[in-house]
């Protein structure tokens, strides 16, 4: 056989073994689009449906590069006919797109002055009676940053903490293994539940923030979103405390709370003024989240810290050129545009319409419990195999738009979305925790079903009965 | 002669890396020994990224390190690398090279011809993209997991594949050859003289009488071949056996079996969707098979 030939065939056939979800997805949405748009259904809104289907599929598989989906989502709303060129553009960026931008940028910033040592010394000040509270301490002071800084931030802080303690411990045995797995899920959980908190806390907040303030010009400030999740998070952070206790049962002798101490460089006047400006800045952006955020939005204080930093000299533009992961924020911007054309378009009230006959044709039962429950899981589950923000901006317009005027629907959609528990690539924290090699896809499930399940009936018990009292 | 030696978990790849050093202390090759990690999600691979640079700068061991380290560790204790107060892995350095690669650089290495590197991603990709950079001419990888990732590797990486199955270290192998008429058994029979003649291992060769071939032909090519290896003073069998090829060979190979195949002639492309002849019998096969290139 022709060996240029077979050379060709064998470059497209690995080609297409690495891209085969790419021209699947293709295969599909061309299908899609040459069959009749659904009754009640304009032809713009069916394509925008169709490129989300799209988007889903690309991003869940992951068969071309994030800025390429991002890109595709874009020209495909022109090409289609979803909106105009200007339309699209003007949806593309946003608050929520600068907060998804300024906290990643802000977060490699607070990373880079290596607050860890100082915060672990701080940890073991405060709860370094014994190693049970220890492993308490983390957990919530995790869940308390990641409240406002955002998981990616606090993960990075806290896991060389971590793995400090654990450093030494011998994996074989069981005793020492769980202890290992305690202390990781530990901060893990607490980064995850943390990250329901506040606004701050992660970009599917803000996310949908915008959209209740854009679709029914609902709008929830920094301290009323804390009212409505704070609570949720204080009473999951218990409920996991004892869940992992409980999955991982450990005698903890192994752990050395003091680990970290081999790896602590000599402190200088330098670095200390640098821990404390760095400091200043966090408690200042934090407080502007607080004070400002209804004049100047959560995305351009969080774009105010990141700029403070490079300002003083505490990060250089490369560090975080290099770090910020530009081809989410790309992404995210081109969801966000898609999600504002599914509602422009009609398409969420179409798919509103035809969930609320399917709802129903169930027998009779509340039906607003019914759609909260089935929103609520669906929005859970989506991001555990999708991400949460992503999820978020594809299917925040369909919770809003099935109880424009209550809150609690579009509420309860974004905290369920930061329910990462399930999977390894739901949330950053889930895929550092796996990367660290200590965590199996399958053992990351197994004790997060539990929690999963568990935080949406918190989650239902609080919008039912502590939700209506605020 | 390049041999790259891919490792995973640490037990499970100590066969693999076992031969694959005799392999490459026998042909006096240089080798490279990677450990592909997981597959990071665009989403938070930057964020991975610098969870891994702040654990290098506390001095803990970012994940890859510790089963390289063991791997050195093993090289050692096997005397494959000569152990001394300079060149112990406490001090590392990780260059971070393009393409997801990183290599690691110990302080007193004294040999070049073994590099430890580490990849992250998908590992078809990652160990293609390894083979196609540093141009090396076997790629060795253990038996267990996805036997896809086996097919996958022997369709589209462009070097010769051993699948290490079931690798004892103190059984007493030999090589068993199965040949035909094609390019690729030439190049199988090449490597397999070279490999009875580092390792003085016996050598079996079999053909199975297919389509219009008559045995007393099947029989002239065996001949043939044995006369290959008795003149490079090896001890060679030859033995005929019917049946299907695949199941036959199967079948025939023992735990003690060494096999070397030719790399299928057919179609790329009907090899991916229907497989073929060399792919099925290394999938069947419970000792190591080598697939040439």
């Amino acid at each position: 056989m022709n060996e240029s030939y077979k050379i060709i065939s064998s470059s497209i056939l690995f080609w297409f073994s690495q891209k085969k979800w790419f021209v699947y997805s293709i295969i599909i949405s061309i299908f899609l689009l040459n069959l009749t748009t659904p009754v009640g259904l304009t032809v713009p809104a069916y394509h925008s449906l169709i490129i989300l289907l799209l988007v889903f599929m690309l991003v869940t598989f992951e068969p071309i590069p994030f800025p390429a989906i991002a890109l595709l989502t874009l020209v495909l709303q022109v090409v289609l006919g979803v909106a105009p060129p200007n339309v699209v553009a003007s949806s593309f960026m946003n608050d929520a797109v600068l907060f998804v931008m300024g906290s990643l940028m802000f977060a490699i910033a607070i990373v880079h002055q290596g607050l860890d040592i100082r915060l672990a010394k701080l940890i073991i000040k405060i709860f370094g009676r014994s190693k049970r509270m220890f492993l308490a301490g983390l957990m919530t002071i995790s869940a308390v940053l990641s409240s406002f800084l955002g998981e990616h931030t606090v993960i990075a802080i806290m896991l060389p903490i971590g793995l400090s303690v654990i450093k030494n411990i011998d994996t074989q045995q069981s005793d020492g293994k769980n202890a290992v797995l305690l202390t990781l899920f530990s901060i893990a959980y607490g980064t995850i539940i943390g990250s329901i908190g506040t606004p701050s806390g992660g970009a599917r907040n803000v996310i949908m923030i915008n959209y209740l303030q854009e679709f029914s010009n609902v709008h929830i400030d920094y301290l009323k979103w804390m009212k409505h999740a704070y609570p949720i998070l204080i009473i999951q952070l218990i409920v996991a405390y004892f869940v992992l206790q409980l999955t991982f049962p450990s005698s903890l002798n192994n752990i050395k709370m003091r680990g970290f101490n081999k790896n602590v460089g000599k402190t200088d006047v330098k670095k200390n003024i640098n821990h404390l400006f760095s400091c200043l800045i966090i408690v200042g952006i934090v407080s502007s989240w607080f004070a400002f955020n209804d004049i100047y939005g959560l995305g351009i204080i969080a774009l105010a810290g990141a700029l403070t930093f490079m300002i003083f000299g505490m990060i250089s533009w490369e560090e975080i050129n290099k770090n910020t992961n530009w081809g989410v924020i790309l992404l995210f911007a081109a969801t966000i545009s898609l999600g504002f054309q599914i509602n422009e378009t009609g398409a969420s009230s179409w798919l509103v319409m035809k969930f609320n006959e399917l709802l129903a044709t169930l027998p009779s039962s509340n039906s607003m419990n019914v759609s909260w429950s089935i929103m609520a899981v669906l929005s859970g589950l989506t991001a555990n195999f999708f991400t949460s923000s992503a999820t978020v901006s594809l299917i925040g317009p369909m919770a809003i738009e099935l109880h424009p005027t209550d809150i609690s629907f579009a509420l309860s959609s974004a905290i369920a979305s930061g329910f990462s528990f399930l999977t390894v690539i739901s949330s950053p924290t889930a895929m550092i925790l796996y990367s660290t090699g200590l965590v199996s896809t399958k053992m990351f499930f197994r004790v997060g079903i539990l929690m999963f399940c568990i935080s949406i009936i918190i989650l239902y018990l609080m919008s039912q009965f502590y939700w209506v009292t605020l | 002669m390049k041999i790259l030696i891919a490792i995973g978990g640490r037990e499970f790849s100590k066969p693999t890396l076992d031969l694959g050093m005799k392999i490459a202390n026998s042909f006096k090759s240089s080798t490279t020994i990677a450990y592909v990690g997981k597959k990071i999600s665009q989403f938070s691979e930057k964020d991975v990224s610098v969870v891994h640079q702040n654990l290098d700068d506390r001095e803990l061991y970012r994940p890859g390190i510790r089963t390289l380290e063991w791997a050195y560790d093993f090289l050692i204790s096997k005397k494959y690398i000569e152990e001394k107060d300079s060149n112990k892995f406490n001090d590392y350095l990780l260059v971070d090279e393009e393409n997801s690669r990183m290599k690691v650089l110990l302080k007193g290495q004294q040999s070049d011809k073994i590099d430890l590197i580490m990849r992250t991603g998908e590992i078809i990709e990652q160990l293609k993209n390894e083979v196609e950079t540093n141009k090396h001419d076997i790629t060795i990888i253990g038996g267990g997991g996805n036997k896809g990732i086996h097919q996958k590797l022997v369709q589209f990486i462009d070097s010769s594949v051993f699948v290490v199955k079931n690798y004892s270290v103190n059984k007493k192998y030999r090589i068993l050859l199965p040949i035909n008429e094609s390019k690729g058994s030439d190049m199988a029979i090449e490597t397999a003289i070279n490999f009875a003649k580092s390792y003085k291992l016996d050598v079996e060769i079999v053909s199975v009488p297919e389509g219009k071939k008559s045995i007393e032909e099947v029989e002239k090519i065996l001949l043939k071949t044995k006369d290959k290896f008795l003149k490079n003073k090896i001890k060679a069998s030859t033995k005929l056996i019917s049946g299907s090829a695949v199941n036959s060979i199967v079948n025939h190979a023992k735990d003690d079996s060494i096999v070397i195949l030719g790399v299928s002639p057919k179609n790329p492309i009907m090899k991916y969707f229907f497989g073929s002849k060399p792919l099925s019998i290394a999938q069947k096969c419970n000792c190591p098979v080598l697939i040439t290139k």
